[in-house]
């Protein structure tokens, strides 16, 4: 990770479900778009497998996790791994906040799932701006 | 909830309370006294259905007939039509469904009901509904379909 980079983003790993196709997107949105600066991806397949540097990403900065339903497997994976999640997020609190952004689709959103995974992409990156001011007075 | 039967699907585990009744969509009945029957999705219906992100009961005072929709549930996945297992006039509705509908995923046969019917004939729709093992039976048959399907 770069050392500029404070916040470390894990997203939900559910393949061909359309909620965490959104957690997914909304994490590609924060680093690439939102917060490129301050936030880095790492993959959940990595913590699941003790990879070291995923570990000690996660271990040496604060964490956000985006899971895309109930199951919260992002957030209990990083925890399970013996590490600490900072703030969670899920696609399904989101939607719940716009219902009118009803998601569809798994490997291409909707125009509707496009556009609730870049307001949680906001939430997110708000989170992520607090996240590093909190790092920098600390 | 007096019993519970199991019915194991591929990964899926699926609960049936023995204490009620079953419309076939996958509404359960529970008579409590006094003509007042208690509703709710069964185990197989909210696991199919997904995380529940809304549920709306039509008010307290709204007439129901037999089938006819008595709720909406929108899930991750779909919209369920509720069909009412009973007719009568919704008397209670669910207050937790408001602020936390996933309550029907965490706890369908309990926390999770969606309201309470004064019925006006329970003794003539409990005829029209299934005993859990005979909505298990039908349950296996949904099931093992789709498994086929895929």
């Amino acid at each position: 990770m770069s050392p500029n980079r404070r916040v470390v983003i894990v997203p939900c790993s559910g393949i061909g479900k359309t909620f965490g196709t959104v957690s997914r997107e909304a994490a590609y949105t924060v680093v690439e778009d939102l917060r490129p600066d301050a936030a880095e991806l790492v993959a959940l397949s990595l913590l699941v497998l003790g990879d070291e540097e995923a570990r000690a990403a996660v271990a040496g900065h604060p964490t956000v996790t985006i899971d895309g339903c109930r199951l919260a497997c992002a957030t209990k994976m990083v925890q399970e791994s013996g590490l600490s999640v900072a703030r969670s997020f899920t696609v399904l609190d989101a939607f719940r906040k716009h219902r009118d952004l009803k998601p569809e689709g798994i490997s291409s959103l909707n125009p509707e799932g496009q556009k609730l995974a870049r307001v949680l992409a906001e939430e997110v990156a708000e989170a992520v701006e607090e996240l590093v001011k909190n790092e920098t007075e600390a | 909830m007096t019993g519970v039967l199991e019915l194991t699907v591929d990964k899926f585990t699926f609960r049936f309370a023995t204490d009620r009744y079953y419309h076939p969509e996958g509404v359960w009945a529970l008579p409590e006294g006094e003509g007042r029957v208690r509703i709710g999705l069964s185990d197989f219906a909210q696991q199919s259905g997904g995380d529940v992100a809304f549920a709306e009961v039509k008010p307290v005072g709204t007439a129901v007939a037999f089938g006819d929709e008595v709720a909406s549930v929108e899930t991750m996945k779909t919209d369920i039509v509720v069909p009412a297992p009973v007719s009568g006039t919704v008397a209670e509705v669910n207050p937790t469904l408001e602020m936390s509908p996933e309550v029907i995923n965490e706890d369908p046969y309990g926390e999770g009901w969606l309201a309470v019917i004064a019925a006006t004939d329970w003794e003539a729709d409990r005829g029209r509904l299934l005993d859990a093992q005979a909505y298990l039976e039908r349950v296996r048959e949904v099931a093992e379909e789709e498994m086929r399907k895929r």
